[in-house]
């Protein structure tokens, strides 16, 4: 984790991965503000205050934030990161775990309704664990399965509410 | 007597059995969420919101009234045992309560926390009694332009005046209101930034930005530094105070109900400001203020108190306005939207019922939680212990179904992977989350608000200043935003004259 350091260094990006936030709002107002462009003026909207205002008025805002927000950074200015009682701020961040995490949650919303419900929250839970540094790969697995199941017969039968079966149809 | 006499009646709806096997549910696994480390109360909550979903709206909102207090006693639980508080209203009681819980006095800690919490919580629930229908009956004469000017002042409050940093404040309130934008603008029906996919013009759902702001983000955060190794949690048995304790303690658990609610009752609320304001005013007032820095009781007497009945004062603003104003309250507008129940002024004409039965179950929620929590305190110390990789991917397990549930779609899954990697950004760079949610919860309605005042006047927008409120409101936002930029100058200016001179 790197401060910006106050004396700009030697590159003026060097620690101001900040800057990529400013990019990211500065894009959001442009993609708001195409999409407000875009929006057909019909007889419908021709009312007093069409459905282009306030998007007007929000992409406007995020662009201003964007501007400020870079040049604050570019001054040297930052705000701390989160604190909280599992989080060492002592150690970088640890990349692989956070894609991995991403990976595995974008592969549970693909396969969670042809694998079903139980399998692929298996997968997620067994496979977080794993990523998270669990080393008792029989265990997590035992936990994960046993807690999908739980789950799937919770919702099913205690609330009523259906979860995909998947390939466990007619098992479960 | 009016109010009384609904209490009652919310009462006799709450009290039947069944509804009391819901709230005491709730409480138990709010408790039991809550205490869990990294888990803060409004995470609790937007976990927990599925298990609602198959129950009727009075039951739904009796387990949310025990959830809410769970979680809430849950997190003190963990800032006094385990130390570094994720939530920032519990900090303060961290101070003084885990100096008590490593002298040996955890026992003494929990009890005036969970006393503290009783006492307080009870009263404000009541005060809520009281003012809550006085407001109601001021706010519904208020029109569009008042309610518009609301929503203003309460973006600005939670954007500029709690966090650190006024520009990220701002910037994640604009976050928030794009997410809010998403779907069909409800007046014209024309799609916006739903980018052709038919799946987004329905809006994204609440729950999902909840749980995707507060579960996944933090989980990811966490993840990406997660400390290695064990952290000491300090056993404890049963809570009991001494006679002394017991003299120590009702002072400041009265101060601190006195301080905590109206600030959560202003729509600027949160409970932080009030929490650290009762602990700098027990410092002054105890007769023991060398003990302060090494686990003075009235140090976790009076914020715990504060907390919990700043707690009850949010519920003012939400449920007589429709404004959230921290992040559980957040949560809890989604949960009522769910069921098709908008908060507001008009609630308590159109459901009566409903919000006294509301109210009457957060009494029998703050009273089951003394009568569970006391005998099962040292259970819940255990639940600290739980390793960390299970704890996490327990956390992502149950945000993932919360948000496939709110809809039945793993296309809500993608949403939350995407706002959780906007809330993982916001805590690396230090962006305030509470705007993000209040932004896209109140995004749509402040819109609402705008355009029905401009319908009135036909346009002119002089109407937005059409009623005193309004620009009462405006004038205090002015002040917000002029006057700290101002006294910094000042200061500044001052700083270099003394440096000259």
């Amino acid at each position: 984790m790197t401060t910006p350091s106050s004396r700009g260094g030697p590159g003026l990006l060097h620690g101001r991965s900040e800057l990529g936030v400013a990019a990211l709002l500065g894009a959001l107002a442009v993609i708001v503000a195409v999409d407000t462009a875009n929006i057909r003026q019909t007889a419908v909207n021709s009312g007093v205050m069409g459905p282009q205002v306030v998007p007007a008025i929000i992409a406007t805002g995020l662009a201003l934030c964007a501007i400020a927000l870079a040049i604050s950074v570019l001054r040297g200015g930052h705000a701390d990161p989160e604190e909280g009682e599992d989080i060492d701020l002592s150690i970088p961040a640890h990349w692989p775990t956070v894609f991995g995490l991403a990976g595995l949650i974008l592969g549970y919303a693909l396969v969670l309704d042809p694998l079903g419900y139980v399998v692929a929250s298996s997968i997620l839970f067994y496979g977080s664990a794993l990523l998270l540094g669990s080393r008792r790969f029989v265990w997590a697995l035992l936990i994960g399965v046993a807690l999908s199941v739980a789950t799937f017969y919770g919702f099913v039968l205690g609330l009523g509410i259906p979860l995909p079966a998947g390939l466990l149809t007619g098992i479960l | 007597m009016d109010n009384l006499a609904l209490l009652m009646e919310g009462f006799t709806n709450a009290l039947t059995l069944q509804n009391l096997l819901f709230a005491l549910i709730g409480v138990l696994l709010g408790t039991a969420v809550g205490v869990l480390p990294g888990i803060g109360p409004a995470m609790t909550v937007a976990l927990l919101l599925p298990l609602t979903y198959a129950l009727d709206v009075t039951g739904s909102l009796i387990m949310f009234a025990g959830i809410y207090y769970g979680g809430m006693y849950g997190g003190s639980t963990t800032s006094i045992l385990l130390n570094t508080p994720g939530e920032s209203s519990s900090v303060v009681t961290a101070l003084e309560g885990n100096k008590m819980a490593k002298a040996g006095r955890g026992a003494q800690a929990l009890a005036t926390a969970a006393i503290g919490s009783f006492v307080a919580g009870t009263i404000a629930t009541g005060a809520l009694v009281f003012v809550a229908p006085f407001i109601v009956s001021i706010a519904i004469s208020l029109g569009a332009p008042s309610y518009f000017a609301m929503m203003v002042f309460a973006f600005i409050a939670v954007s500029t005046v709690l966090g650190s940093s006024r520009i990220r404040g701002l910037a994640a309130l604009f976050i928030g209101l794009t997410i809010g934008l998403v779907g069909m603008d409800p007046t014209t029906g024309q799609p916006r930034l739903t980018f052709g996919q038919p799946l987004l013009s329905g809006g994204i759902d609440v729950v999902v930005i909840a749980v995707a702001l507060f579960a996944v983000g933090e989980a990811l955060w966490i993840a990406a530094h997660l400390r290695q190794g064990k952290q000491a949690t300090i056993p404890v048995g049963v809570p009991w105070m001494g006679k002394d304790d017991w003299k120590r303690s009702w002072k400041p658990w009265l101060r601190g109900t006195v301080i905590g609610f109206p600030f959560g009752a202003i729509p600027a609320g949160g409970a932080e400001i009030p929490t650290f304001l009762s602990y700098v005013t027990e410092k002054k007032l105890s007769k023991h203020p060398e003990e302060f820095g090494h686990g003075a009781i009235e140090g976790v007497a009076g914020p715990e108190a504060a907390n919990n009945a700043s707690a009850a004062g949010t519920l003012v603003p939400l449920l007589t306005l429709g404004l959230p104003t921290t992040a559980t309250a957040a949560v809890m507008i989604a949960a009522f939207n769910q069921y098709g129940i908008h908060p507001g002024p008009l609630l308590f004409k159109t459901e009566p019922v409903l919000v006294w039965t509301l109210i009457a179950s957060l009494f029998i929620g703050n009273t089951l939680l003394l009568a569970l929590n006391l005998p099962l305190a040292p259970f819940w110390a255990k639940l600290l212990r739980i390793p960390r990789p299970y704890l996490y991917a327990g956390i992502l397990f149950f945000a993932t179904l919360g948000a496939y549930a709110a809809g039945m779609q793993s296309f809500n899954i993608v949403i939350l992977l995407l706002i959780g990697a906007l809330g993982y950004m916001a805590r690396r760079y230090g962006f305030p989350v509470l705007p993000i949610i209040v932004g896209a919860i109140l995004g749509p309605e402040m819109e609402r608000q705008l355009r029905r005042s401009l319908q009135i006047s036909s346009g002119d927008p002089a109407a937005l200043v059409s009623e005193p409120l309004a620009i009462v409101l405006y004038a205090v936002i002015a002040v917000f935003l002029v006057v700290p930029p101002l006294l910094k100058a000042v200061r500044r200016r001052t700083r270099d004259a003394s440096r000259r001179g």
